[in-house]
């Protein structure tokens, strides 16, 4: 056989695909037919993977840095080099960046690394996005951080709502099973101020003015209540929280709420309705840049509760995540407030917990985010551990130069390498086995392939090795081991193993050895602010700009610029808008004097950046919208503001544009 | 015609597979799906098993191969140009006639226009093709509307038809009919080629129940794509539910697009790689510098379906493009194979609701 | 080398070493170049409107038309550097190779213009593909009627093959006008687009032919004051671009309607290309 089954490691949809293997080399790839969640589909990424694992642009050798900079050198010497430099350093002085595309073995080993052997709590994802604040609020309702419902159950739901983020962009398949749900005859909504591909294929798009989604879903939630719409133990506040959280609404101005979204209180009201009254309806939300602050994902959690739809066969909300190990890295702890399977912190029982895991000292306290740290001034950092990240790192660059040592463990070669002293290189996905934990809780083992190109190794193995020169014996000879370990301390994926996962095109669902949901009772999610209109539009800065993604620009393009067809895909776009491009009404390009592609100033309080006009009506009036991958966008503009980037699609930068 | 016992097809396999890389159907052990692939020893073979998802395009036209390898040192100016021959003689064996007539169009198109495409030249000179009659068609399958099956008239070297106990086995060229000869297959007679039509006849039967709707209705879609008449609103509400993945092309017996990348290889060379493309794609077109003639999506999926079912096309293959095997209707994220194209165009000319 | 074709290098580059390298222009440099094999360097044959296939080793390959005319000029390409590619190719230097592919496509038609008035009408770098056919024109001057070149340019700074055109400016009976856009110091020629020449060369439209080539604004004007003074759709002749991968009628990039650039054109009739049903 030439094709072998496996999983797709882009996006977080965990499609199932075949890599086609010749001569002990990718070169193609067919998606796999019998997957239950991609059922025979790829996107223009998946069918692509092939190029990313033929691509040249490796690290090929370890190397570590001397006086004529990066240099080539053994294995050996280069683990004794990190492991010696890192040795220096006092507990809590390195912080560790895992990756949300490594394998749960590989970032469960990171954790253990950081916390197990060089006693530091300061471990994170760095492009978490909003994924723990997402589960975290489905946790604190269910007991379950992660999604509640199954992509599975898409094609037989009769409502349908997606609320923000460009699904046929971030993650194509989710979105095509919506679309084939709707198409099969459920209501699809979509709630978002900007027209996407589902919008366009929705039977409701609802646009409410930028930044005015979490109004717009406190009044469905109004009304619910109002109404009497809502089920019948929240109304009657048998549900643990309802009461607490209606009285929350109680001063919320459900006429002023639809003044501010723009959008008509009869049509929120058939909306509510419709949703109430549907059988099987299940929610979606992005948790990537797109993704919604902690009050929207409560909000439309407690929607969803509050209409009787979490906890019924076929219902739900499913987080989206947009890359593809985000889920199961989260699970692994790899977080500074949280031990490997959502165990918060700080917990007094977490010492022993993890002493009697890996039958040794270990740093079970509460530590603070990498990007956090480095920020503040006399950071306590001084050495970083970064597995597989990319450009998002400019962002950081300057600390990170400042540091007394840098250590990069990756596949590909990358901007990062140069602020690193010892860089190792690692397996891709497709060389060595792992599992990858997707959007909707599925377990999945990926096979290797082929052996690691040039002189890569697992990561696995690396930190391994590293761990045994440090002085911790962890005995793994194999991902499947790992495995056994992360069985043991993360609860929810107890009882499964290797062998269990290979025999099962599309793997396990977590919780494993119980059914979903079966922990207390779901409750409502209080709010932690009030619902506020966004400002008004000021005269300075009277439009509104929103940051988002688009499809082939996954992951800061990285990845994507290593392909062929995906990178000149990428390329098409940026020829047309070579400076980057913000999206603008006609109404409001014809006002100013804007024409399509020429090139216009976006003014905001802390900064500017000159790029092209795309002048179309996918954007609202008074609304414009930067997609969050050029680079020079990034830098010059994005970068100050990047407290309203990361607010997802909640965050608005008000910015005035100027005819250059 | 001879009569091949179905105890005697291991000989006919091994017999193969000592002079050629074996393809064929194998049963992919986890998802229990059909996958045309290279088979490790002949029995993993299964004649018996279901159409494959894949077509066998790959073995003449790879996903990505390696069509030349420069080295240049711009030093000492020394230039090396290799073109290595790394194809090896493969025997197809199970090809269903919908993926042989896909192959007949890549050798009308790849050998037979002003110039022949040595690369692929290269691989099917080294080929030999034994075609299995479908008599299972799938639910997607309408290989009746564009005469393509479910039997194989010509281009095999060899095709097999199930009649119970034993193969028909029938030679379509000097290379079949050696082998015949050299596995000293006894000759078939009248009645097997009687039972031989019964089961194709039984299998166009099977096709009574399926794509109901359209059937009548593919020919006329040829018409109007070919005269022009189908409305831009059509090829707008195709547009809107393409999710410009490609997969239509990358499944498609019949699309041969392709990209040419060089890639300079950490060991030294350049490789000249020629990869599967689409025409799906906005930038397929474009031209360095920004000029992009064809830009919006629907006249991105017009010209793809133009290709599959347009007279002008039909010439160049001698056939219609579209072979009837459903794939694209399988892999397509937006619900919009070539079945539900034709559906659009049978709708927009009756006025029925979509 | 081609089962059917043999004349034509198909799918291996030839190996070529640039002789000689002139500036042009901005971002435009003229390549000279000979065939490293003898043989080939004296056999390889190309009609005017022809285009080849060049590698830069290391980097990808190009489409590019033919400049030259091969009964006049040395071999050389004239190319601007856009992108990657010819980025790379800027890099080159005397004496570096390059590898060739070609000649591909149709060529101009000079038989059926015979005892034909032609109108050269060039923007830009669409001066490049015509050049040769006017090198022919000009040396077979008796064969037609009136000669006359329409050329024009943002600035002076971007007219190509400058000292050519001045060449060709002394030529008795070939009328050459040249234009910028916008007046300009120094300037003394005209000024205004090239489609406003028309009227002040007073061009035939009788037993006449166009050849118009640059960029589509540019076509699209010219069309027009050609088109409404007479001239036949079938009497105007352009070079189509494409972005292409092979050359051979097989990638299928430059497919526009129902024919391909590589091998059906990329000269065609602007009434032809009006069938063509796509944005030119």
């Amino acid at each position: 056989m030439s094709y072998h089954s496996g999983v797709c490691n882009f996006c977080g949809t965990g499609c199932g695909h075949l890599l086609q293997v010749e001569n002990g080399a990718v070169r193609g790839v067919f998606p796999s037919p019998g997957h239950p969640v991609s059922r025979g589909r790829l996107c223009v990424r998946g069918w692509h993977i092939h190029e990313l694992m033929a691509t040249e642009e490796r690290i090929p050798r370890p190397l570590t840095r001397g006086a004529a900079g990066l240099e080539p050198v053994t294995w050996n010497a280069a683990l004794d080099r990190a492991a010696a430099e890192l040795g220096r350093f006092r507990p809590g002085e390195v912080g560790l960046w895992a990756s949300p595309r490594a394998s749960n073995e590989d970032v469960f080993t990171l954790v253990r690394l950081a916390r197990g052997v060089l006693g530091t709590p300061h471990i994170d994802l760095l492009s978490d996005g909003w994924y723990s604040s997402t589960a975290g609020v489905l946790r604190e309702g269910t007991d379950q951080p992660g999604a509640l419902g199954f992509l599975t159950d898409v094609r037989s739901a009769d409502f349908l709502l997606v609320v923000g983020t460009d699904l046929a962009r971030q993650n194509p398949i989710v979105a095509s099973e919506l679309h084939f749900g709707a198409r099969a005859g459920a209501d699809l909504v979509t709630i978002g101020s900007r027209t996407t591909q589902l919008a366009r294929l929705s039977r409701t798009h609802l646009r409410p003015a930028p930044g005015t989604k979490k109004m717009v879903l406190a009044a469905l939630l109004k009304i619910l209540l109002d109404e009497g719409l809502a089920d019948p133990d929240f109304l009657a506040g048998r549900t643990p929280g309802a009461a607490a959280l209606r009285r929350s609404l109680v001063e919320f101005d459900l006429a002023g709420a639809a003044k501010s979204s723009g959008l008509s209180v009869d049509a929120l009201r058939d909306l509510a309705g419709r949703l109430a009254q549907a059988k099987r309806a299940m929610g979606f939300f992005s948790t990537g840049t797109t993704g919604l602050g902690r009050d929207t994902v409560a909000l439309v959690y407690d929607l969803f509760l509050a209409a009787g739809k979490i906890g019924r066969p076929g219902c739900g909300v499913i987080p989206i995540v947009g890359i593809s190990n985000l889920a199961g890295a989260n699970d692994m702890g790899a977080a500074p407030d949280r031990l490997p399977g959502w165990r918060a912190l700080p917990d007094p029982a977490a010492e022993a917990v993890l002493r009697s895991a890996w039958g040794g000292a270990a740093n079970a306290s509460a530590g603070g985010r990498v990007g956090d740290l480095l920020r503040v001034s006399g950071s306590p950092l001084k050495a970083l551990v970064v597995m597989d990240h990319d450009e998002e790192i400019i962002l950081q660059a300057e600390a990170i130069r400042r540091l007394d040592f840098v250590l990069y463990l990756g596949a590909f070669s990358n901007p990062f390498m140069d602020l690193a002293h010892v860089v190792l290189p690692t397996a891709t996905y497709a060389e060595t086995d792992g599992t990858y934990t997707n959007t909707d809780r599925r377990i999945q083992l990926n096979r290797r392939k082929i052996e690691p190109r040039f002189e890569a190794r697992p990561a696995w193995r690396i930190l391994t090795d590293l761990a045994g020169r440090l002085g911790g014996a962890w005995g793994y000879t194999a991902p499947a081991d790992i495995f056994a370990d992360i069985a043991r301390l993360v609860p929810a994926y107890s009882g499964a193993s290797y062998a269990g996962l290979g025999v099962n095109l599309g793997g396990l669902t977590w919780p494993v050895e119980s059914a979903p949901l079966a922990g207390a009772g779901p409750r409502a999610v209080p709010l932690n602010e009030p619902i506020a209109a966004p400002a008004p539009a000021d005269e300075a800065f009277p439009f509104r700009l929103m940051a988002g993604k688009s499809y082939y620009y996954w992951h800061q393009n990285n990845i994507m610029k290593k392909t062929f067809i995906p990178r000149r895909e990428y390329n098409a776009l940026l020829l047309l808008y070579p400076q980057g491009l913000v999206e603008i009404h006609p109404g409001d390009a014809a006002r100013l004097g804007l024409r399509d592609k020429r090139p216009v100033k976006v003014v905001s309080a802390r900064g500017s950046m000159t790029v092209q006009a795309r002048v179309t009506t996918d954007v609202l009036p008074g609304m414009v919208y930067a997609p969050y991958f050029i680079g020079p966008m990034i830098e010059g503009f994005l970068k100050p503001e990047a407290g309203a980037v990361e607010r997802g699609e909640d965050g608005v930068i008000p910015v005035r544009i100027e005819k250059v | 015609m001879y009569i091949l016992p179905k105890s005697d097809l291991p000989m006919l396999l091994r017999t193969l597979a000592d002079r050629y890389e074996l393809f064929g159907p194998i049963v992919d052990p986890v998802s229990g799906e059909t996958l045309f692939d290279r088979a490790a020893s002949p029995e993993d073979l299964r004649l018996d098993a279901p159409i494959p998802v894949n077509t066998p395009k790959f073995t003449v036209f790879p996903h990505l191969e390696r069509i030349l390898s420069f080295r240049y040192d711009r030093d000492s100016k020394d230039l090396d140009i290799v073109r290595d021959d790394l194809v090896r003689p493969k025997a197809l064996v199970g090809v269903r006639s919908c993926d042989l007539n896909g192959l007949l169009c890549f050798d009308r198109f790849f050998l037979g226009q002003e110039y022949v495409d040595e690369v692929y030249r290269d691989h099917r000179r080294k080929m030999l093709i034994v075609t299995n009659t479908c008599v299972r068609p799938f639910v997607q399958c309408f290989c009746v509307c564009t005469d393509s099956g479910p039997y194989a008239a010509e281009g095999y070297d060899v095709n097999l038809t199930d009649l119970g106990s034993a193969y028909l086995f029938e030679t379509g060229s000097e290379k079949g009919a050696a082998l015949a000869v050299e596995l000293g297959l006894a000759a078939a007679g009248p009645a097997d080629a009687a039972a031989r039509d019964a089961a194709v006849n039984h299998s166009i039967g099977l096709f009574d129940g399926q794509a109901v709707e359209n059937k009548a209705w593919i020919s006329r879609a040829v018409n109007r794509l070919t005269t022009g008449f189908v409305k831009p609103e059509t090829w707008e509400y195709i547009g809107r539910q393409c999710f410009e993945c490609g997969a239509c092309s990358f499944v498609c017996p019949s699309c041969s697009c392709f990209n040419i990348e060089d890639v300079a290889t950490q060991a030294g060379p350049t490789d000249r790689l020629r990869t599967w493309d689409s025409c799906s794609f906005e930038g397929y077109a474009r031209m360095a510098g920004e000029h992009n003639p064809r830009r919006p999506v629907e006249d991105r999926r017009n010209k793809r379906f133009f290709c599959k079912l347009s007279y002008s096309q039909s010439k160049k293959y001698l056939r219609p493009g579209c072979v009837g095997c459903g794939r694209c209707a399988r892999v397509c994220p937006g619900d919009i194979g070539l079945p539900n194209v034709v559906t659009a165009i049978r709708r927009e000319t009756t006025g029925s609701k979509p | 080398m081609n089962d059917r074709n043999p004349a034509v290098i198909t799918t291996v580059p030839a190996a070529a070493v640039i002789e000689e390298i002139r500036d042009e222009i901005e971002d435009v440099r003229t390549y000279y170049f000979r065939f490293e094999d003898p043989e080939l360097e004296r056999t390889f044959a190309v009609r005017s409107g022809q285009f080849v296939m060049c590698t830069v080793f290391g980097s990808g390959e190009f489409a590019v038309s033919l400049p030259w005319s091969p009964e006049a000029d040395r071999r050389h390409l004239s190319v601007r550097s856009v992108g990657k590619v010819t980025g790379a190719l800027a890099g080159l230097v005397v004496g570096d190779k390059i590898g060739i592919r070609g000649p591909f496509g149709n060529g101009f038609p000079f038989e059926d213009i015979k005892g034909k008035s032609i109108i050269y009408v060039a923007g830009g770098i669409g001066l490049i593909p015509l050049r040769s056919s006017i090198v022919h024109v000009l040396r077979h001057r008796a064969e037609f009627g009136r000669l006359i070149l329409l050329y024009g340019a943002r600035a002076p700074k971007d007219l190509m093959y400058r000292e050519t055109i001045e060449g060709w400016r002394g030529t008795a009976g070939f009328e050459t006008y040249v234009t910028i856009d916008r007046p300009e110091p120094g300037w003394t020629g005209e000024t205004g687009f090239v489609h406003t020449l028309i009227e002040k060369a007073k061009v035939p439209v009788e037993n006449t032919v166009a050849f118009v080539c640059g960029p589509p604004i540019m076509f699209n004007a010219v069309i027009q004051e050609l088109s409404g003074r007479g001239l036949r759709d079938d009497c105007i002749i352009s070079t189509l671009e494409r972005h292409m991968k092979c050359g051979l009628g097989k990638c299928q990039h430059c497919a526009i309607g129902r024919t391909l650039v590589c091998t059906d054109g990329p000269v065609y009739t602007y009434k032809q290309i009006k069938t063509l049903g796509e944005q030119i």
